[in-house]
């Protein structure tokens, strides 16, 4: 069986900057994520497999046909952008409607598929009024609507859940998988791993233009649990805490930030810090406002990854 | 080891559907978004006061005998003639009033696109770049067409209406050609102007400036240049001058200035063909950084 998406040797570049370099992937039915920090060259395949960038070199099909100048093909894609795009002074209905309308569909099969979107993305109450009124949220799931809308068999989502609150997160993330189990292929880009965690394993790292590593995500969460980890516990008894911890073996580092009373600890071994964590909060009367990872970010796995 | 992943499999059951005008939403919703702004619907009902008042005239001029008290002296205002259309669709009221409909609902057409970024989301459907510049350019047909073409042809209409015989086609066979060629020119003309001038900027208040600053200026500079050269193609700088003297070929009269019409003619064909290669050029799916 062919892959839906294939790219060879895909390069792109904008003047001196690098967007893409050598890209070579296959992907199939199933959710597929881009990881990737800002800049890392995601949106720049994104838009060449939407047909809005020609590659330098190189170039991508789905379905077995070239993506660039081949309109047929965006019958079966939906695209999801990581901006806002919209027209402020039209509703949700309207928008979505006009937006089907240049797939070619009637004006009662149009207005028909909008509300069937709107309702996936829970938007229906809010149909009929304008978008410029809409919260953040909703905007970022009504570009999700009109993506989802014409029920393509591709779906290309930049960033999809940046933005949204906690509750509107686990809905789009439950309808992504629902998505999967109707067989479409998708493809997510995030630079926040916990979010690409929860929707799939298969993962695609890309940084720099390049990919550098592809596979299940926990060889990734493996990687970062490898590589020294920073801590960051803000406590009123921020320096007992620290004398606590101090003669613990996995602890790597520790500094103090006084004015924040807060104390960074540097480990090699996350799991055990936190069950150390855990017995000291349940043993002794130790007050805990806010515990925060500074590096836990795809960041660190990259400069880890690629050796810096 | 490679490790197990899940993977999907099904038949799509969509259908590519035949669209042989992917461009008619995309001036549908502009045509739609105009009358929506303020004022506009205002702005546009006025623009046909022009042709109303031409529209009194023919009657008037195929009615001399019951008003002579308003035609005394004026008879030569009441001709309807090649020179009557040619003067109706070089008014500057009429331009002036579409360069007013153009900037309340053109001068977003693009700018607002790519104030939105929402050129990516047409770029993702089945449109090509052709087909989303036609979508926009057939807002200003529309309305610059409503206020040209229309009106003028059913000017025409009216005078063999009211003439009650087909003496006046006989006269000038050709007039009604001269009125659909010019009226097209004017319309696209105008097309390429507000699409030039929207793809500008992302903002469509700076947008409207350069729409009125560049029509208004080109006349400044056509004084300007007239009052040191003395030269009659100083009107070849000015945008409406230049409508007029073609519009004077078309219509088979005397031209307005001194110099031949197909100069202005050429004039007005390169910008419309300039304007075509930067707003393609301008068009594009992803803002490019360099």
């Amino acid at each position: 069986m062919t892959a839906i998406i294939e790219a060879r040797n895909l390069s792109r570049w904008y003047g001196n900057v690098l967007g893409i370099s050598e890209i070579n992937l296959e992907i199939n039915p199933g959710i597929t994520a881009l990881l990737g920090p800002n800049g890392a060259g995601k949106s720049t395949f994104m838009k060449i497999l939407t047909g809005q960038l020609k590659a330098n070199i190189g170039e991508a099909r789905i379905f077995g046909e070239k993506v660039w100048n081949n309109r047929r093909i965006f019958s079966r894609l939906g695209f999801c952008p990581e901006d806002d795009a919209f027209y402020e002074e039209l509703s949700g209905l309207e928008f979505l409607s006009g937006l089907l309308s240049l797939y070619g569909f009637n004006q009662a099969e149009c207005s028909r598929k909008a509300r069937q979107a709107l309702d996936l993305v829970e938007l229906a109450d809010v149909a009929d009024r304008q978008v410029r009124s809409y919260s953040r949220g909703m905007r970022q799931r009504i570009k999700l609507a009109q993506a989802i809308a014409h029920d393509p068999e591709v779906l290309i989502l930049d960033e999809p859940l940046s933005g949204l609150d906690p509750l509107s997160k686990r809905h789009i993330i439950k309808l992504i998988k629902e998505f999967k189990n109707a067989g479409k292929t998708i493809v997510i880009s995030s630079h926040i791993l916990p979010e690409v965690e929860a929707l799939t394993s298969e993962i695609i790292l890309i940084h720099q233009g390049k990919i550098i590593a592809r596979g299940d995500i926990y060889f990734i969460r493996d990687l970062i649990d490898t590589h020294p980890h920073m801590i960051r516990i803000k406590s009123p008894q921020f320096r007992q805490l620290a004398t606590t911890m101090a003669g613990e073996d996995y602890l790597l580092k520790m500094a103090f930030e006084p004015e924040d009373q807060a104390v960074i600890f540097e480990t090699h071994d996350r799991d055990r810090f936190f069950n150390r964590l855990n017995e000291l909060l349940l043993s002794s009367p130790l007050a805990i406002d806010e515990i925060t990872s500074p590096d836990d970010n795809l960041q660190a796995v990259f400069d880890y990854l690629v050796g810096k | 080891m490679t490790s197990i992943r899940e993977k999907g499999y099904h038949h799509w059951e969509g259908q590519f559907l035949d669209n042989p005008r992917p461009f008619w939403p995309i001036s549908r919703t502009g045509v739609k978004l105009a009358f929506g702004r303020k004022h506009f619907k205002l702005g546009y009902t006025f623009s046909f006061l022009p042709a109303m008042i031409y529209a009194v005239i023919i009657y008037i001029s195929e009615r001399l005998e019951d008003f002579k008290f308003i035609a005394q002296g004026g008879d030569k205002l009441l001709q309807v003639n090649p020179n009557f259309f040619k003067s109706y669709l070089t008014l500057d009221l009429l331009y002036f009033a579409i360069l007013i409909l153009m900037s309340i609902g053109g001068a977003g057409l693009l700018a607002d696109d790519f104030r939105h970024k929402a050129v990516q989301l047409y770029f993702a459907r089945p449109l090509t770049k052709a087909d989303y510049l036609l979508g926009k350019a057939g807002v200003i047909i529309f309305f610059v067409g409503t206020l040209t073409l229309v009106p003028a042809v059913l000017l025409y209409i009216l005078k063999l209406l009211f003439a009650g015989s087909f003496a006046f086609f006989l006269e000038y066979p050709w007039l009604i050609l001269s009125i659909l060629a010019f009226s097209l020119l004017v319309i696209l003309f105008f097309t390429a102007f507000i699409l030039l001038t929207s793809s500008l900027s992302n903002n469509r208040n700076y947008v409207i400036s350069i729409i009125f600053g560049v029509y208004f200026f080109s006349e400044i500079l056509r004084g300007i240049s007239f009052t040191i050269f003395r030269s009659p193609l100083s009107a070849l700088f000015s945008i409406s001058a230049n409508l007029k003297q073609v519009a004077a070929g078309f219509f088979q009269v005397k031209p307005p200035y001194n110099y031949p019409w197909y100069l202005s003619f050429l004039l007005v064909s390169l910008f419309c063909f300039l304007a075509y290669l930067i707003v393609k050029h301008k068009v594009r799916g992803v803002e490019v950084i360099k």
